[in-house]
């Protein structure tokens, strides 16, 4: 075998090798989102543009958004019947503008509850809860005295209302807010949707985060159950992913190109230990 | 808190009261005229979404009452006093509601029929079953029961709000709803064993006897302290009202000394400070008329609405008149006697 042959062969092995490191990289960037391996507790936002009209609860715009299942349970909380809950569980669909988030809950109720006027109607409700503080976790009912939780709250009576809440029964109305609206009930689900400015504006409202991801939790009320205050179905924590652009941990990539640096590495080692044994 | 009287017997007062405001009812003057009813819904009840409320509400006894079979509806304490009972949401149609008359079709149609309801009436009200009570002819019996929020020493509203907006004001006892904390969740109707709290389906918040708080603090008629308005307006002036703690007081002295003013329904155990003089009736009489020995409302059923003491209480009073009718004086019966001067001592302690 002439020295050019084993310059042509230790180039094609290179070239192998160097090809075989690109499909691990590129593995370790689509694979989460080929297998749809999302991480528990995640739900995606979406980028969206101001003309999609998201905060119209029937916007096609959320044809695109996808939704993540939330499930739900009980809170234990000590008022009359807390067990008794109906919904076990909700999707949450996230979008952003560089202006808006878009939140759109959607859940199964067989009643459409809308009355709050007479003594025994209770309406269908749906809240979201985030914390004020982004850096920690607040308690997850209701937050706590000193990590508070910024609610957004929808009743099927036709009032949405942005709360404030430190604790089990310190619920507070903010008074005049931007957050928005929209909801519809169809073939026994209700959509609602949500929309508020990034910009909490304010120490009690927060804002939204582009550089973190957000702690968010939903609960739900079904009012021909006579479900309200802490007689609802609530999730835990979960949390919109806002940080980054897959919105993937980042010591996946980290080590999956570590991983192929060494291979290649490893095979350069001993492609040169060949060479050298050989003499050339 | 209590406090300690002159004779070495404790006062219970809630926990942080200072005082607690009390009335004493006396039964056997009640006419059911619901004077006391309209005094308390012109004042505060008469429109924007209170229509269907009675703070101030006479039932007849026995009877159903307002709204109907509210003793049914659960609510109050445990044998212990220590866990609240549920309690049921009444329905609306329990409460009744408001209807309206053909006055239109009389008045201004010319229709030639009788002044009625309008189809959209009611078949259930306050004291609809007025004067039916019990009992066979001759000695059918009934009294009338008038009924306010009882402020309670234990609320059991109170403790049923998981918002904390009901509370029982420090400097008197007097029980409120905050009504910017109130979010309507209705755990005080259910939790309240007299359904003495009421959901405003307008407002989306619950209200209840205020204790005609503003009266009693001088901001009334003329800027005098007045008595809680269904007192004020009784024509045969049967409230008394007052201090529980006022140990010169005549509600003192009935309640806690001659021990004849008796809660209504003390198995409820919310230890109310609405005290009642339990009614006395006539002697059951025979087919011929005459007056026979024996009582016409049954003890039974006295002590079904007022508990053990009640028995005292009228064996205490039927012997205070005895002395009375022999010439011998009685306190009591001054007091339970006394006019209208004497009924009103709201001016004791520094407010």
């Amino acid at each position: 075998m002439s020295d050019g042959d084993a310059d042509v062969l230790v180039r094609s092995e290179l070239l192998l090798l160097g090809a075989f490191a690109l499909v691990v990289l590129a593995a370790a960037a689509v694979g989460p989102i080929i297998a749809d391996a999302r991480p528990a507790f995640e739900i995606p936002v979406s980028d969206a543009s101001e003309d999609e009209n998201l905060d119209n609860v029937s916007a096609q715009g959320w044809d695109a958004v996808p939704a993540a299942t939330v499930s739900l349970s009980s809170t234990g909380s000590s008022v009359p019947n807390s067990g008794s809950i109906s919904v076990e569980e909700a999707k949450l669909g996230a979008a952003q503008t560089d202006e808006r988030l878009y939140l759109r809950l959607s859940w199964a109720d067989p009643t459409e509850d809308t009355s709050t006027g007479s003594l025994r109607a209770f309406a269908d409700a749906v809240a979201v809860q985030l914390p004020n503080d982004t850096d920690s976790r607040p308690p997850i009912a209701m937050g706590g005295s000193d990590n508070r939780v910024n609610v957004w709250y929808w009743t099927g009576d036709g009032r949405t209302e942005e709360l404030l809440a430190g604790g089990p029964g310190s619920t507070t109305n903010l008074g005049a807010s931007e957050l928005t609206a929209d909801a519809g009930y169809s073939d026994g689900r209700w959509r609602v949707a949500f929309s508020r400015p990034l910009d909490g504006s304010g120490e009690n409202r927060v804002s939204i985060p582009d550089d973190s991801d957000l702690d968010v939790a939903v609960a739900v009320w079904n009012g021909s159950n006579m479900e309200r205050s802490g007689q609802k179905s609530a999730s835990s924590w979960h949390y919109l992913a806002l940080d980054s652009d897959t919105g993937e941990p980042p010591y996946q990539t980290i080590l999956w190109a570590i991983a192929g640096i060494a291979i290649v590495a490893s095979a350069l080692i001993t492609i040169e230990g060949v060479r050298r044994t050989r003499g050339e | 808190m209590s406090s300690q009287s002159d004779d070495g017997d404790t006062i219970d007062l809630a926990e942080g009261v200072d005082h607690q405001v009390a009335m004493v009812m006396d039964l056997n003057k009640c006419i059911g005229c619901q004077t006391c009813t309209i005094a308390c819904k012109t004042n505060w009840t008469d429109s924007g979404g209170r229509e269907y409320m009675y703070w101030n509400n006479v039932e007849t006894k026995p009877g159903a009452g307002y709204p109907r079979d509210w003793e049914e509806m659960g609510g109050g304490w445990d044998e212990e006093g220590q866990e609240r009972t549920p309690g049921d949401l009444p329905d609306q149609s329990e409460y009744g509601a408001p209807w309206d008359f053909n006055y239109e079709q009389i008045m201004y149609e010319g229709s030639d029929e009788p002044l009625r309801p309008m189809d959209d009436a009611a078949d259930w009200g306050p004291n609809w079953d007025e004067d039916e009570g019990a009992g066979e002819y001759p000695n059918s019996y009934y009294f009338y029961l008038p009924r306010i929020c009882n402020h309670c020493t234990h609320p059991s509203c109170v403790e049923a709000c998981p918002r904390s907006a009901l509370y029982k004001r420090e400097e008197d006892g007097i029980v409120l709803v905050d009504q910017d904390r109130c979010r309507g969740y209705r755990y005080c109707v259910e939790g309240c064993p007299y359904k003495k709290v009421y959901y405003n389906a307008m407002k989306k918040t619950s209200e209840k006897c205020i204790f005609c708080y503003p009266r009693i603090e001088g901001e009334g008629p003329e800027g005098e302290v007045r008595g809680p308005a269904c007192a004020e307006d009784c024509p045969p002036q049967l409230r008394m009202v007052g201090f529980l703690d006022d140990e010169d007081g005549p509600i003192h002295k009935l309640v806690n000394e001659y021990e004849v003013a008796v809660r209504l329904h003390p198995e409820f155990r919310t230890e109310p400070n609405v005290y009642y003089i339990p009614p006395f009736a006539p002697p059951q009489h025979s087919e011929r008329g005459e007056s026979l020995d024996a009582e016409r409302i049954p003890r039974t059923y006295l002590e079904e609405l007022f508990g053990p003491k009640v028995n005292e209480a009228l064996n205490t009073i039927s012997r205070e008149r005895d002395r009375v009718r022999r010439g011998e004086e009685s306190e009591l019966m001054e007091i339970l006697n006394s006019d209208r001067s004497e009924k009103y001592r709201l001016e004791v302690f520094d407010r």
